[in-house]
């Protein structure tokens, strides 16, 4: 594995900053990793572009720094393929920060499948940012299934914003049980020709359980984007919340959402919200009445958006 | 003696899908002034301010002629009349997500460059803390704090002219100090200052007062004789804004 160029490529990119951290690197099929927090363990296996990866956080673990996830390909074509299967015990505290790179990729296609099992009463914060090359080749599917026990919660923000997208696919399945809390935040900034299509789902399950989905979309050029938001309240006094903004930069972007929302527990209660269309105008006005041009403030508005 | 002009409107109308909202207004406004706006809901006054700014894409729809410093401005967008020194704000101030106010101020300064200490002094002339730069201008504040920051705002851009629509609204009674002295600060840098009110102690501290009932400007005068009027006759109006009965008398 060629660790130093990749570390160099991740700190050049991130700014990263992971000595005397917990760190797994993955370049194409290999697997490095240094897990210095007793109750984490890993077990990977890599061969022929597929990458299998346990990793374990044992009951009461609650590390004091986030748990690093580098994953490059830093070849100019080709697949990865990883399999991630966290179990994070009950009353464990962690976060993960995922960085996925592939900057110097011409055609390359990146899929991901990752489910996690979370026991009761931890607590899991998971971070996935994503830069890729400008080629507009780079095809992502990533696929995150989440189970969410009694009391436990997860916070889940997948962002790609910073370079072209090229065709992503994402899907997003969090099953939350009794008391438990689930928040999904995906932000995406397309370009040019990028396409990406985003499914998350929230299924309120447990009695009491409480749960959320945000999606962003900024659509330039002639990107495209569909969103598809599902929810489902089947336990008592359950919630949910919906909410996608999609908003056209560009005279051929073509974005749509589409909502679902399914009830069949008359204490549940789920909202929804979306907007699609331009720069909101009123406050593009505001902007421009302090003297900014209509570029000036719509690129303000959608900063703005990326970084809420 | 020659009225020196800031800014000069000249018989300004403006329809909606066939319906007068402002007939044929002229005014002209004197530098370093203040004035007060008033009429009852639905009048035309914050339609007025708008037009003035360039807002709502009203610029396009309007006959009439509108002069800051003698230049015809009516057909320039709503950020070229803000860059010559036309300033408004609005009743409800929008939202944003992710917007620091640190960084809502500094766009607002012509200058684009503050440092925090002059951004600091600036809230707490509105009544807000320091620690306000590091929050965002979103749902986070109360509908109260967003208009002391659309205030902060309108300080830094250091207009010409300002239109404040209902700046008092959604503001506690105690506020009224501060308003007044914010207004007084403006005028005295130079700044005329135009407050839309319907609140009788904002509006007597002005200079002049104007009335205006169904699109048409039906006084102007001192504060307390406007007040007057408004109160004797809009008050017990009982057709909004239906100047036609309501000024007969006063017309006669």
């Amino acid at each position: 594995m060629n660790e130093i160029r990749l570390k160099q490529v991740y700190n050049r990119l991130f700014e990263g900053d992971f000595e005397e951290k917990d760190t797994i690197f993955i370049d194409k099929d290999n697997v490095l990793y240094d897990i210095r927090t007793p109750g984490i363990t890993v077990q990977s296996k890599g061969e022929s572009n597929l990458v299998k990866l346990d990793i374990k956080v044992e009951e009461g673990v609650k590390p004091e720094k986030p748990v690093f996830l580098c994953v490059g390909f830093l070849e100019s074509s080709g697949n990865q393929y990883i399999e991630y299967s966290f179990d994070i015990g009950k009353n464990a505290e962690v976060e993960f920060i995922s960085h996925c790179f592939f900057p110097y990729t011409d055609v390359f296609l990146h899929t991901m499948k990752s489910e996690m099992t979370i026991g009761e009463n931890a607590k899991v914060y998971y971070e996935d940012v994503h830069y890729h090359s400008e080629s507009g080749n780079v095809m992502v599917e990533s696929d995150y299934k989440i189970d969410v026990q009694k009391n436990a919660e997860i916070k889940n923000l997948f962002e790609l914003v910073k370079t072209r997208v090229g065709k992503l696919d994402i899907s997003m399945d969090i099953t939350l049980h009794e008391s438990a809390k689930g928040y999904a935040e995906t932000k995406i900034r397309e370009q040019k020709d990028d396409t990406c299509h985003v499914k998350e789902i929230i299924r309120l399950e447990g009695d009491h359980s409480n749960g959320m989905a945000k999606t962003f979309i900024i659509g330039e050029d002639e990107s495209k984007a569909e969103v598809l938001n599902e929810v489902y309240g089947t336990g008592q006094y359950s919630k949910g919340h919906i909410e996608c903004d999609e908003i056209i930069a560009g005279e051929k972007v073509v974005l749509s959402t589409i909502p679902k929302l399914l009830v069949s527990n008359n204490t549940s209660e789920i909202t929804h919200e979306a907007a699609v269309g331009r720069v909101n105008s009123e406050q593009l006005e505001t902007l421009m009445s302090k003297g900014l041009s209509e570029e000036e403030a719509s690129d303000m508005i959608i900063e703005g958006i990326l970084n809420s | 003696m020659e009225v020196i002009k800031i800014l000069e409107i000249e018989n300004l109308s403006f329809n909606v899908e066939g319906k007068k909202i402002l007939k044929e207004i002229s005014y002209t406004f004197e530098p370093g002034k203040l004035y007060t706006i008033l009429g009852n809901n639905g009048a035309g006054k914050s339609t007025l301010a708008k037009l003035i700014m360039g807002l709502n894409g009203y610029y396009q729809n309007h006959s009439g002629e509108i002069y800051l410093n003698q230049e015809e401005i009516s057909q320039l967008k709503v950020d070229e009349r803000a860059k010559r020194g036309i300033a408004y704000t609005y009743q409800e101030p929008v939202r944003f997500k992710g917007i620091l106010i640190r960084d809502y101020l500094k766009i607002s300064s012509p200058e684009r460059i503050m440092n925090e200490t002059e951004l600091g002094k600036v809230l707490n002339l509105v009544g807000l803390s320091t620690e306000y730069l590091s929050r965002k201008v979103d749902h986070s504040l109360s509908g109260g704090e967003r208009k002391r920051v659309e205030l902060a705002s309108a300080m830094m851009m250091k207009p010409k002219i300002i239109f404040f629509d209902e700046p008092d609204s959604g503001i506690d009674m105690m506020s009224n100090k501060m308003l007044k002295d914010m207004f007084n600060e403006m005028k005295e840098s130079g700044t005329t200052v135009v407050s839309i009110t319907h609140r009788e102690e904002i509006s007597l501290i002005a200079d002049h007062a104007l009335l205006i009932c169904d699109g048409k400007l039906v006084a102007d005068d001192k504060p307390e004789i406007v007040n007057r009027i408004y109160k004797e006759n809009c008050d017990a109006c009982d057709h909004v804004n239906n100047p036609d009965k309501t000024w007969r008398n006063l017309n006669e």
